[in-house]
């Protein structure tokens, strides 16, 4: 059973490396995507990755998901090599990619469905985590009646059904308004303490990435490599005025410094 | 609300067919022996039902058994050829070889095989079925959605469990379009079937002699009889993929969960 925490913070502490990248790369033919890249993820952190557009992220996350395998290196989770193999990450992506004939419940418990069919307890455990994260009305809807923030919500919620330790979000809010992507920023960072999961958060917003993360891990142009590995220094829970704080200032100038130069702007 | 909008719309265009039919009769003056109108044709029905009843049944059976063995095979020929890419190389130009024969002319080489009884229309019937919905599953398999696929299998699910739980529900639109053309055009096979592969009565037959005595009220109600067989098994299916789709009428389920 996990604690569940909603309105009070727990201070985290660092209980390891749940994912290990060693010397993890990987080229299509004789096009390099992603050079040899190495760091590890602690349990229970938010990390986020930004980077140039086409600079291998999606490729690093699909290495890490196991869809693909790496060309070299390795992809251990709690120490176990997981290279080119699925079904250990929790995995989502800016397509909200809900099942538009199945309802809100019926998407929440779909990941079950599509591994060994769905329980009576799978459904209540989606219920109560739905009705405690402010989609209990919308059980029964189906999603072609649900708003873009909603949807995602759904997709999010049924990434947490799976269990895995590590969630990796590629871009989930990069199709939303700004004030809608505000409130999910909000709403996620809710999710993530209460559920005590450890996120990889791939995003362009650089604003986004350092209100979330405990740490950012900056990627150069084509093939990718990580140039920049910058601890953020603000407490938690965040909070909005935070945006304007010194701190996250300098780590805004630092990281957007590092972009420009790195696209040759 | 909308499922009793369409039967009014069903109701009107009705209305439509036999006011133009009623009119071009009336103000063209065409004689009685060339084209009744609708109540003639009608009233032609009620006299000749006792003999017309079970000639009606027989196509419904052969439609019915047609159909049935039709769409079956086309399911099993669009997901085998849409999961075998050589396999579809290989049968694809065979498949629209067979469309390509004249329906007219295959009757009388399955006459030799099949004799005259019931197979050679069922078989006749299927042949026409099993094309659209072999090709509205395999355009329906191909146009799922590919970031879905990559997410099932990142949630590490098996190839079977991804083609019932993704595959499936998303070819079901395409799947509901072949299957409609299908139950439209399986009268017309039953009808070619029964014309040349018949030795005892039909509907086809039937209507043959009413054309050879120039009863023009009879050749039209037996083809109102035809038309509504055909009109009927469109229903069937229509009917069958409004109870089965819920999601493209409705906003909110009658229950949320769906547990297999």
């Amino acid at each position: 059973m996990r604690l569940v925490s909603l309105s009070l913070y727990i201070e985290r502490v660092d209980l390891g490396p749940v994912l290990t990248l060693s010397n993890t790369e990987k080229t299509f033919g004789a096009l390099p995507a992603v050079a040899p890249t190495s760091f590890t993820i602690n349990q229970g952190s938010f990390v986020s990755i930004v980077g140039p557009s086409g600079c291998g992220k999606s490729t690093l996350f699909n290495m890490i998901a196991g869809l693909e395998a790496p060309s070299a290196g390795t992809v251990q989770l709690h120490g176990a090599d997981i290279s080119g193999r699925t079904g250990h990450v929790g995995y989502m992506l800016q397509k909200d990619l809900l099942a538009p004939w199945r309802t809100v419940l019926g998407n929440i418990t779909m990941g079950a469905h599509l591994t060994r069919g769905v329980t009576r307890e799978d459904e209540e455990r989606g219920s109560s985590l739905a009705r405690q994260y402010g989609l209990g009305e919308f059980l029964a809807h189906y999603p072609n009646a649900l708003s873009g923030g909603m949807r995602q919500r759904v997709a999010l919620m049924r990434t947490l059904m799976t269990d895995h330790e590590l969630l990796l979000l590629d871009e989930p809010f990069g199709a939303l308004d700004a004030q809608t992507r505000f409130e999910m920023q909000r709403w996620l960072l809710d999710v993530w303490q209460s559920t005590q999961r450890t996120v990889l958060f791939v995003t362009h917003d650089v604003d986004e990435a350092i209100f979330l993360s405990d740490r950012i891990l900056v990627m150069s142009e084509r093939p990718g490599r990580v140039v920049l590995d910058l601890t953020i220094d603000l407490p938690r829970p965040r909070r909005t005025a935070m945006l304007t704080d010194t701190a996250f200032m300098g780590a805004k100038r630092e990281i957007l410094s590092l972009l420009h130069h790195e696209s040759g702007e | 609300m909308r499922f009793r909008r369409n039967l009014l719309g069903s109701f009107l265009s009705f209305v439509v067919v036999i006011g133009v039919w009623q009119a071009i009769i009336s103000f063209g003056h065409v004689a009685p022996y060339v084209a009744p109108t609708p109540l003639d044709a009608w009233r032609s029905i009620v006299t000749n039902w006792s003999h017309l009843w079970p000639l009606t049944l027989a196509t419904v059976k052969e439609t019915l058994f047609g159909f049935v063995a039709g769409a079956t095979l086309g399911m099993g020929l669009g997901i085998l050829l849409s999961k075998r890419r050589f396999v579809q190389r290989v049968i694809y130009p065979i498949l629209i070889l067979s469309q390509a024969i004249p329906i007219i002319a295959l009757a009388p080489p399955l006459v030799l095989v099949l004799g005259f009884g019931l197979t050679p229309k069922v078989v006749i019937v299927a042949w026409i079925v099993f094309f659209p919905v072999t090709v509205s599953v395999l355009d329906g398999l191909a146009n799922v959605d590919r970031d879905l696929l990559t997410l099932a299998r990142a949630y590490g699910a098996s190839p079977w469990r991804t083609f019932l739980v993704i595959e499936v529900p998303s070819a079901s639109t395409s799947l509901f379009s072949g299957l409609k053309i299908g139950a439209t055009y399986a009268v017309t096979g039953a009808i070619i079937g029964e014309l040349a592969a018949s030795s005892g009565s039909s509907l086809a037959m039937f209507q043959h002699s009413q054309s050879a005595q120039l009863d023009a009220a009879g050749v039209y109600g037996t083809t109102l009889i035809m038309t509504a067989v055909g009109m009927s098994w469109f229903g069937v299916v229509a009917l069958v993929e409004f109870f089965t789709t819920p999601w493209k009428r409705r906003s909110v389920a009658r229950r949320a969960g769906r547990r297999i």
